[in-house]
């Protein structure tokens, strides 16, 4: 596939200037026991202070990557590196420099706010914070002071979301994975949720986020990826984007998806 | 890492409505049962003391000829076992006292007779509470230890982390226990101050060690239903399925499986009642009585049967010296002769019983909670060791009064070829105020050690082989 639109692209060529990417696929797959291809030698590499958008439809296999990254599932071929650890060989050390948000933040509904994330924030290696610390990252994300201390149970998707990131800001790690964040967050909560994002961007983060939100994935996105049946069919960076309408792209995708499967 | 697993599982369960539940539970539960056990055992110990003042009274106003006529019957008591608290084990079905007289040993009534009728359901004492409270509660609080995070979602946010499975596996384990056993230490510290209070003799002896092991015990037990709990949540998806799975598991191990070795040994090895065998020794004495008193008839009319009148009241005619050496080797030849046959009765009941008791054992031993409650017993005074060693009292005491008492007064039957009778009495003096004391040898900690390796080890099995299953399932389990 020499075609830009349709096949693998060999963006590191762009990047040479920067000589180590955070987040790096290499040629990986992932076939399930039930045969199912989910991802099909996907490459991808995310730099410092770069936001990577993966677009596509359910099963494309966005979520599937993910987990290879956190190595939550082996890859059948192909490896996963972050910061140049190699994730299956040393998953433990890998995971030292990666933070992820699902998209049902899942925290422990007995805790309070802060509790949820002393207790994750420890499990990042940040085990000398004070109470302010933690606070001021609360802050960060806009999360309601009043919400600090109260528990989780209660709390509502949106403000949920933000403990979630507030738990990733918190553990600073140079990469951040973030499975369909904004699904399900109403418009001011995904708005201050790019804000944030943005932010993160600016402090040098290599950021790789799965997402159905074209609009927001072109907002935030320095570059944007479309995946279907496990194949990244499509990137474009953010300039290209300019002068393209990646709703448009992204419909023309799904439907010849559609048609090749009729 | 570790230490913030640990915690955060004891903070979670703190947080949970479970916890003050079950605070609530133990501190009502465990030292109610110890304070009302300590009140029975108390009056127990009192009703003891006085019948043993009673029976000794009793032994001193004994006369020679109350021996002579047969009448005479020695009781001997068992002290009830301190920590009877603790557990009843067999207190209220052992006879708390046997009768010994020239026919033998026979068992009196046990206590269990003044009991309530509520009782057949079981009395409510610490191992009790243990066995089927606690550790139904110790299984309901592993029950979302692992399906619980997975169901939430939250254990794919602790592994996006640099976290070995292991160190989860083993600080939820660790957590999670501490804060099912932290009241339940409480609870048995509290129980253990209501003893001091009520002037339990805590002290004596080996008692505090004892109460040490029991409760170590208890928590080993504990701890082995909670890495059980813990295998089974670690199998599951969700803890509605580790639920229903858990009380399947409880209801087998704590119900069916203890009763289930006692009617399978039951129907493998049949055993004849306490009852029969009684009755068949009862004939078979009364028979070889009636051959002795035969063949001594035989014997005498033999010999005096053509001596001068007089010679058998005369001590130093050759036909008396005869008589009383021939006489003499009869009595004791068929005193041997019973005691083997009876012995050998005996023996074979023994045998019998104790193949049909290790079948039902060694079955129940599957069941932690059988293992449990064998051991503490055991610890305790109440349980199978007590059995067997007051069994052995019964056997030396009787065996002692006999050569102190019972064997100093002879009676002697002859049946005549004539069809004749004739009873005549040899006696020796007795000191009724010198009579031997019934005494039962306490089995050491070391004894009780010995005697429950099996269920020490069914103990360990059920401690580690859920936990190497939950650590295999949990370390394989696919996180998605």
């Amino acid at each position: 596939m020499s075609d830009k639109d349709q096949g693998q692209v060999p963006f590191e060529e762009e990047q040479m200037t920067d000589p180590k990417p955070i987040l790096k696929a290499d040629d990986l797959s992932k076939r399930y026991e039930d045969g199912v291809l989910a991802v099909d030698h996907l490459n991808l590499s995310i730099y410092p202070g770069e936001v990577y958008c993966l677009l596509g439809a359910n099963g494309a296999g966005k979520t599937t990557t993910i987990n290879l990254f956190l190595n939550f599932i082996p890859p059948t071929t192909g490896t996963c590196f972050i910061n140049g650890i190699d994730v299956t060989k040393d998953p433990l050390e890998a995971k030292k420099y990666i933070a992820f948000v699902s998209e049902n933040v899942m925290l422990y509904g007995n805790f309070t706010a802060r509790q949820n994330l002393d207790f994750f924030a420890k499990l990042g290696g940040k085990t000398d914070l004070a109470k302010n610390d933690y606070y001021q990252v609360m802050h960060r994300v806009s999360l309601q002071e009043k919400a600090f201390d109260q528990r989780v149970k209660n709390f509502s998707k949106g403000m949920r979301q933000k403990l979630g990131i507030a738990i990733a800001v918190i553990k600073d790690a140079p990469g951040i994975l973030l499975d369909e964040p904004t699904s399900g967050l109403d418009p001011k909560a995904a708005t201050e949720f790019l804000e944030i994002m943005a932010e993160l961007k600016k402090e040098g983060k290599a950021i790789l986020m799965s997402t159905h939100d074209i609009f927001r994935a072109k907002e935030i996105g320095d570059r944007v990826g479309i995946m279907r049946e496990g194949r990244l069919v499509m990137e474009r960076t953010r300039e290209e984007l300019q002068h393209e309408d990646l709703n448009k792209i992204y419909i023309d995708y799904m439907k010849s998806a559609e048609q090749a499967a009729a | 890492m570790w230490k913030t697993i640990v915690k955060k599982e004891i903070l979670e369960n703190i947080l949970s409505y479970r916890f003050p539940l079950f605070g609530l539970i133990a501190m009502l539960l465990i030292p109610l049962g110890m304070y009302v056990n300590q009140l029975e055992y108390t009056k127990r110990v009192r009703d003891y003391e006085e019948q043993v003042r009673l029976a000794t009274e009793a032994a001193s106003s004994l006369k020679l000829q109350d021996v002579m006529a047969g009448t005479v019957s020695i009781k001997g008591f068992r002290r009830p076992a301190p920590l009877s608290v603790y557990t009843r084990g067999f207190e209220g079905t052992l006879p708390r006292y046997y009768e010994f007289t020239q026919e033998g040993a026979k068992p009196g009534e046990s206590s269990s007779g003044e009991e309530s009728i509520l009782s057949v359901q079981g009395k409510v004492d610490f191992v009790f509470l243990v066995q089927m409270v606690l550790s139904l509660i110790a299984l309901l609080f592993a029950s979302d230890v692992i399906a619980g995070e997975k169901e939430a979602g939250t254990l794919r946010a602790m592994l996006s982390n640099r976290l070995p499975r292991d160190a989860v596996l083993t600080g939820k384990v660790a957590g999670g226990f501490l804060a099912l056993w932290a009241p339940f230490t409480a609870a048995f510290l509290v129980g253990l101050l209501l003893l001091i209070l009520g002037a339990f003799p805590i002290f004596g002896g080996d008692t505090p060690a004892r109460i040490l092991v029991v409760f170590l015990a208890a928590s080993v037990f504990l701890l082995a239903y909670f890495t059980l709990g813990t295998m089974i949540s670690a199998s599951s998806s969700k803890t509605r399925t580790a639920l229903v799975a858990i009380l399947l598991i409880w209801a087998f191990f704590q119900l069916i499986m203890p009763k289930i070795s006692d009617m399978v040994a039951a129907l493998v090895h049949p055993v004849r009642t306490e009852t029969q065998v009684s009755l068949e020794k009862s004939l078979l004495a009364g028979s070889l009585g009636m051959e002795t008193a035969r063949e001594l008839g035989r014997q005498y009319d033999l010999i005096f049967g053509t001596a001068p009148k007089g010679a058998a009241d005369d001590e130093k005619s050759p036909e008396r010296i005869k008589w009383d050496a021939l006489k003499a080797g009869i009595e004791q030849g068929a005193k041997e002769r019973k005691a083997q046959q009876l012995g050998a009765i005996d023996e074979t009941y023994r045998q019998q019983k104790r193949r049909q008791q290790d079948l039902a054992v060694n079955l129940s031993l599957v069941s932690p909670s059988a293992a449990f409650a064998r051991f503490v017993a055991d610890v305790c005074g109440t349980g199978e060791l007590e059995r067997t060693k007051y069994a052995e009292a019964v056997q030396a005491h009787a065996r002692a009064l006999d050569g102190a008492l019972f064997s100093k007064v002879k009676r002697t039957l002859m049946i005549h070829p004539s069809g004749g009778t004739s009873l005549g009495f040899s006696a020796q003096p007795v000191d009724f105020k010198a009579l031997p004391q019934f005494t039962i040898a306490p089995a050491s900690l070391a004894d009780v050690f010995k005697a429950n390796w099996k269920s020490l080890l069914s103990l360990a099995f059920w401690l580690i082989a859920p936990f190497a299953a939950a650590y295999v399932r949990f370390i394989k389990y696919d996180v998605r």
